[in-house]
């Protein structure tokens, strides 16, 4: 296919910026990097690494001076819809179009639509960010008999686990975005929400209290360190065998599987467990994002590289660098043998079938339930780090829940005028 | 033989003093474009835009006064990153000095290897902040790290000790590792006058009956005392603004427990993303560093 633009004489360079890039990942967005300019010739294609403890800042500084790359993958809805409504990034219904509307889950791209009719961005997977793992041999050896479900049971499987040298949790409690995506897990675990469905702020509620002082009652079954614990630290805690349950998405499968064989045949995972069995578990689901800064160059080609991220060759590929942590989108995909045939795709059918359960019925802070609207300043919630202070006031300092809940809803609010 | 004539200058209409003035201005003028352009510049544009509230993705806002001044003076949070700051560089600014003259005296003694010691000492210094706090995390990991677990096999603790994420540990760390990182400056300086004390001073002293102490005391204190005063000063206004060893380290946690203003500046400009806000801090930063450039200008001119 042509690209209005592309001339031989002249190498076009295209930057692509994603928080995910394991080595594994990195493999496979070489294949598509490859085989995108291949089919481009005078196409340069550069892949920068950010995180998800660093993009804020990145974009920040990026869109600040105008130096923005032209494609920007894996970030989670709510900073879209922080971008979009600054007029910071383009719509991408036409990608949308030459990828194929019918081809993505039903759904799929609803989160991105934050004014109605244009897309913001469009799936590139779904995420289960805060599953509950567990290890089933140590369960079978201290009598735990089922996986927890509330967080008494939790409490009690960590307790007769912990001992030895292995921890019964790696919960965070650094001023991080893991740290903010678990207690706002924990908040609807316990039946609250942040925002009310006409966004208001409701943190100052009892659900919310309930949630805090479950957070600071789990300190004691963490290693001394989860207080500088973030997403790699927590993974790794689990995987190494250092605790018996962790809270993570898929990647763990991979990471067990080729790091610590010993525990593979050990592990499961369920949703995180509720305050009691009348609360429906909550999936945090990032709903990984690809899309377009506002003041790309070369947006034909950028066009097509983003579309080019969904042909099934290299699609697969990138889903099986993470086998159940970034999960398909796209129904052809889901269904191809080509995907289906990975080897820890097969190992773990019962896990990835209950990541994809969960991830499909996820939510995150930029959409809290499907009762409320697409809240434009949930972004700006999550980088400012305040919920995540919030845990640290009352796990670390001991302050009064409410007391940090209170000054936390304040803050917030400042943040939502500002 | 052909008489060569120099030609005559061309006349200007301008009296020689004044050419002179001229060219002078000429020749600085290179000098005064690049400080303006990577001082004042810099400088005036972050006053401006501490008066403005903007949005730092799109550096767009309104006009807002003096507001984020009032706003940061009333902060209870921008006086315990101030407080933070002056508990950080004391700290690790005490112990820099005293490791580096300790270090120093070692260094100055006739010891074996001590070209090696000389070059060894300076690794800390030269070392990448990144690289060295990399490792200091590693040996403060309370599930991997060294030192936990060598406090834990010499019984010294029954438990991790959390160096990073409770206080007062996060700041101890933070200034330990500081001063590890930053003392072999004080060596070099420090080594550097201990070269040139006359050791006449030492022996008259020794036949006088005066000790290692009395010696150390009266004579090489004295004699270090001016380049004390300058390492002193420009330590100070290197610590005061360091962001990357602390940032790195511990990113101002628990909670606030061990930011500092740069962190405070990073923090507003890029979580909060309250650039108008971010650069009244750093304004008001510069003010506090004001008085050390004051007193180091004054040091300079004597």
């Amino acid at each position: 296919m042509a690209v209005p633009g592309l001339s031989a004489a002249a190498p076009t360079k295209l930057r692509w910026w994603s928080t995910q890039s394991s080595p594994e990942q990195l493999a496979a967005y070489r294949y598509q990097i490859e085989t995108f300019e291949a089919a481009h010739p005078g196409v340069e294609v550069v892949f920068e690494r950010t995180s998800d403890e660093g993009y804020a800042a990145q974009l920040a500084a990026a869109f600040a001076g105008g130096n923005v790359p032209n494609l920007v993958t894996h970030l989670p809805s709510f900073a879209v819809a922080d971008y979009w409504n600054a007029g910071l990034i383009l719509p991408f219904d036409d990608v949308i179009s030459s990828i194929g509307a019918e081809r993505f889950n039903e759904g799929a791209n609803r989160v991105y639509e934050i004014d109605e009719g244009v897309h913001a961005a469009a799936a590139l997977g779904n995420t289960a960010a805060n599953m509950l793992w567990i290890r089933t041999d140590l369960m079978e050896k201290h009598g735990v008999d089922a996986i927890p479900t509330t967080w008494d049971e939790l409490r009690d499987a960590c307790s007769r686990m912990q001992g030895r040298g292995i921890y019964g949790a790696p919960l965070p409690y650094a001023r991080n975005s893991m740290t903010t995506l678990v207690i706002i897990g924990f908040i609807h675990q316990a039946g609250g929400s942040v925002f009310s469905p006409d966004l208001e702020v409701t943190l100052d509620s009892d659900e919310a209290e309930n949630a805090l002082e479950f957070y600071a009652s789990m300190r004691e079954f963490c290693p001394a360190g989860a207080t500088g614990y973030s997403w790699g630290e927590a993974l790794s805690a689990f995987v190494s065998g250092a605790t018996a349950t962790g809270l993570y998405a898929g990647r763990v499968l991979i990471n067990v599987t080729r790091q610590n064989p010993r525990i593979a045949d050990h592990i499961t995972c369920a949703t995180y467990p509720t305050i009691s069995a009348d609360v429906t578990p909550w999936t945090f689901n990032d709903f990984p994002s690809v899309f377009i800064p506002a003041d790309a160059a070369d947006l034909d080609l950028t066009r097509a590289f983003a579309a080019w991220l969904f042909e099934p060759e290299g699609y697969i590929r990138q889903l099986h660098a993470t086998p159940g942590h970034v999960l398909p989108v796209v129904s052809d995909v889901a269904s191809d043998e080509r995907y289906l045939s990975n080897e820890v795709i097969a190992r773990y059918p019962t896990e990835i079938e209950r990541l994809s359960a969960a991830a499909a019925a996820g939510q995150n802070l930029g959409w809290e339930t499907t009762a409320h609207p697409s809240n434009p300043r949930a972004g700006a919630v999550v980088n400012s780090g305040v919920l995540a202070e919030m845990v640290q006031r009352v796990a670390l300092n001991g302050e009064k829940p409410r007391d940090a809940l209170k000054t936390t809803a304040s803050r917030i609010e400042r943040i939502l005028k500002a | 033989m052909e008489s060569s004539t120099r030609p005559a200058p061309k006349d200007t209409g301008l009296s020689p003093g004044t050419r002179s003035s001229m060219l002078g201005l000429m020749l600085i003028a290179p000098t005064v474009l690049v400080f303006c352009a990577v001082i004042v510049y810099p400088l005036i544009s972050a006053i401006y835009l501490s008066l403005f509230s903007i949005y730092t993705p799109t550096m767009e806002g309104d006009w807002a006064g003096l507001s984020n001044y009032k706003v940061l003076i009333q902060s209870g949070e921008f006086w315990r990153s101030f407080g933070n700051n002056l508990v950080w560089t004391v700290g690790t600014l005490t112990l820099q000095i005293v490791f580096g003259i300790l270090v120093a005296l070692v260094l100055h003694q006739n010891l074996w290897f001590r070209s090696l010691a000389r070059s060894l000492v300076l690794f800390p210094y030269f070392l990448s902040t990144v690289v060295a706090v990399l490792v200091w995390r590693w040996l403060f990991n309370d599930l991997y790290g060294v030192l936990n677990h060598f406090l834990m096999w010499t019984r010294i603790i029954d438990m991790p000790i959390d160096w990073l994420g409770t206080m007062p540990n996060a700041m101890i760390s933070m200034i330990l590792v500081g001063a590890w990182k930053y003392f072999p400056f004080v060596v070099i300086a420090v080594l550097a006058r201990l070269q040139t004390i006359p050791d006449e001073l030492y022996e008259a002293a020794t036949i006088d009956g005066a000790g290692p102490v009395a010696r150390f005391r009266d004579i090489t204190l004295p004699q270090l005392r001016e380049v004390l005063v300058v390492i002193i000063l420009l330590r100070t206004i290197w610590d005061f603004k360091e962001f990357d060893l602390i940032y790195l380290l511990t990113g101002g946690g628990p909670v606030i427990s061990t930011q500092t203003l740069p962190l405070m500046v990073y923090k507003e400009a890029f979580a909060l993303n309250q650039m108008g806000s971010a650069s009244a801090v750093a304004v008001m930063m510069m003010l506090f560093m004001l008085v050390f450039m004051f007193f180091y200008l004054r040091k300079a001119e004597d």
